[in-house]
């Protein structure tokens, strides 16, 4: 048989050439998705103008991407804190729904005064997300169960709850929709200058502090070692298990800020859906990103925009909203198969033999 | 008792959706391919076999294409695991959200939620039917009475025949297989097609067969009580089979509480599938199971340039 080309395993690539790949990857996402939304019925010659021009050069639409990718950099960075210690944390929608819970009950009790009221929701929120979290990574560190399919089930079960209390004790009785009550004016992340949410630069400020987590501190040297090789990690004297555990924790707690987020910042109340989409993205944010905090909360930004444009597409088109989710795992496949051009090339092989 | 007679007549149609999805994921993890997109794969039976029930007004029909359709969606799955050789569990996460994208799209655009679909006849098996409290279980439509010959076929093509045998040896070993002279990718691909097609068509029967109609992500986490399942049964046909009859008693036995009326707040009744899938994860690791049925090389890629 006479093979013309063979592939091999390549050493090394230029940076340049690896970033010119996986732009050219995303290139080939974003026409494929283009494909996939002319199909579904957006004018083609409208595309642009929905997606880029009306998006990122309005103003109004520049603010509400960046509003949206509050949440979003926080379920990225949980993606990132989980992923890195080797746990496939699947849960943060769950996380999310009992954070965002958390701080309701906060808001439904009247606990504590107006003044410290929003600074204790967000406590409420990471304490719940945390402990939402604790179960599967215990129960993965103590039994070794598969944590991929009990953070999944905690998710239904939240979901669950949430329904419970939408429709039950929690629902306003003013409104016909499984809402709660709407927050005080206190109870909301506050504006600042002309019309950004809080929630924006609390969102940095957790990326800096993740950042200095992984890369700084003591905790993030030993997360290093846990990512490279757990066995080598061990028989060094690293604490494997308590470092596994401090980072499913943080990731917990931050999924549920960003259920505060949500709630406090762009529904200004609980509703029973508000969680939609959100622990997909983060997954995708934190692979996208390889699991770096500062590629995480440029990818947000990406989804950001997505989301935005998702919601006019609903509007204007009638388009359903999973259309955003088709795009994310679109990008996401296009941008996973560029390492293989990365990792290897085909070489041409001088055939005649 | 009226009530245990009608539990148990339910039951097979909530069982039939996880025995076809177990062994479809066991026949693909056999080859060594972790699977996990069976959340996603149903959902595309399901809005398929509605399609095409839709369109051709056929229920034999619908089910082919149900399972045609999601053995097509799986060759994406394919070259992300095998030639793109991408990780295997991001690969199962993506194509999941993928197919949800993808088919509450489809099912919305082309007008076929909610459209109700009439199913098939029941076949009552006499003389077993006229049993006492257990006669009901014995009145299904023909897929269900399918279902033991799927789970045999396939459970002989596993042990007894040489593809069989080869593709085990893939899961277990591809290094050996291939130096055997087994084209590795070839059983791969294969065990991935057949096993989503299986998948497919357990979408296919909660759709077509059950629910019938199609709501936007109605499997509601089947496909991943599925893959516990899996893991549970430790990789054999016949313990999934049995893990799946006994999750149909429960989730069968939702609605007969319901209709009995006794008063549970809901969606704690609701949550019920997945508190005890959780649970019996817990009671299987506690118990220790050795894992030394699982699949030699599962989840680990295949790549034959980076052999030693």
């Amino acid at each position: 048989m006479n093979r013309r080309y063979a592939l091999e395993v390549r050493q090394q690539m230029a940076w340049y050439w690896q970033a010119l790949i996986i732009a050219g990857s995303l290139i080939l996402g974003l026409l494929v998705s283009g494909t996939i939304l002319v199909v579904a019925g957006v004018p083609a010659g409208e595309l642009l103008n929905e997606f880029v021009i009306l998006t990122l050069f309005d103003a109004q639409s520049l603010q509400s991407v960046l509003f949206q990718a509050s949440p979003l950099i926080m379920v990225g960075l949980a993606g990132c804190l989980a992923f890195r210690a080797k746990f496939w944390n699947l849960g943060l929608e769950g996380q999310m729904i009992f954070g965002a819970i958390g701080a309701t009950a906060i808001t439904m009790w009247d606990i504590g005064s107006p003044a410290i009221r929003l600074p204790l929701m967000m406590a409420a929120a990471m304490a719940c997300g945390l402990l939402w979290a604790i179960a599967p990574v215990l129960l993965r560190l103590k039994l070794q169960v598969n944590e991929i399919v009990s953070t999944l089930m905690l998710n239904y079960i939240a979901i669950n709850f949430l329904l419970h209390l939408m429709y039950g004790a929690w629902k306003d009785p003013k409104d016909a929709f499984p809402y709660s009550p709407k927050y005080e004016s206190f109870e909301l992340l506050p504006e600042f200058g002309d019309g950004l949410s809080m929630s924006i630069p609390i969102a940095i400020v957790i990326a800096l502090v993740v950042l200095w987590f992984i890369n700084i501190s003591r905790a993030g040297l030993y997360l290093r070692f846990v990512d490279k090789s757990p066995q080598v990690a061990r028989s060094v004297g690293v604490p494997v298990a308590k470092t596994i555990l401090l980072a499913v924790l943080f990731s917990g707690a931050l999924a549920g800020l960003a259920g505060l987020m949500v709630a406090a910042g762009q529904e200004g109340r609980l509703t029973h859906s508000f969680y939609v989409g959100y622990g997909f993205s983060g997954i995708l944010i934190a692979f996208l990103a390889r699991n770096n905090p500062i590629a995480a909360t440029c990818a947000a930004l990406l989804i950001a925009t997505l989301f935005v444009a998702g919601r006019s597409l609903q509007v204007f088109y009638q388009i359903p909203f999973a259309m955003v989710q088709l795009i994310q795992a679109v990008l996401v496949i296009c941008v996973a198969s560029s390492d293989f051009f990365i990792r290897h090339r085909i070489r041409r092989v001088q055939g005649g033999e | 008792m009226d009530l245990i007679s009608s539990w148990l007549g339910n039951t097979p149609e909530f069982a039939v959706p996880f025995a076809l999805a177990a062994l479809g994921l066991i026949i693909t993890e056999k080859s060594g391919v972790l699977a996990l997109g069976a959340e996603g794969l149903m959902l595309v039976g399901a809005v398929c076999g509605i399609g095409a029930y839709l369109t051709f007004e056929q229920t034999a029909v619908a089910l082919v294409m149900a399972m045609v359709a999601a053995g097509v969606v799986s060759l994406l799955f394919a070259l992300m695991v095998l030639v793109m050789r991408i990780n295997q569990v991001i690969s199962g996460l993506v194509l999941v959200f993928f197919c949800q994208g993808l088919t509450t799209l489809t099912g919305t655009l082309m007008g076929w939620t909610n459209q109700p679909v009439p199913g098939l006849e029941a076949i009552a098996l006499w003389p077993l039917s006229e049993l006492p409290y257990v006669g009901r279980f014995f009145i299904q439509n023909v897929v269900v009475y399918l279902v033991p010959v799927i789970f045999l076929i396939s459970v002989w093509a596993l042990n007894r025949t040489t593809s069989g045998l080869r593709m085990r040896a893939v899961g277990e070993n591809p290094q050996a297989a291939d130096a055997a002279g087994i084209p590795v990718l070839g059983y791969r691909l294969a065990a991935i097609v057949i096993g989503s097609a299986l998948i497919g068509l357990a979408g296919a029967f909660i759709a077509v067969l059950s629910t019938k109609l199609w709501i936007s992500n109605m499997t509601a986490g089947r496909g991943w009580i599925a893959v516990a399942l899996v893991i549970f049964a430790r990789w054999s046909p016949w313990k999934a089979l049995a893990g799946a009859i006994l999750f149909g008693c429960i989730e069968a036995l939702i609605p007969q509480l319901a209709a009995s009326g006794i008063k549970l707040p809901q969606y704690f009744v609701f949550m019920a599938p997945y508190a005890i899938t959780l649970g019996v994860m817990i009671w299987v690791a506690i118990s220790k199971r050795d894992s030394s049925s699982q699949p030699g090389a599962l989840g680990t890629p295949f790549i034959r340039e980076e052999r030693t």
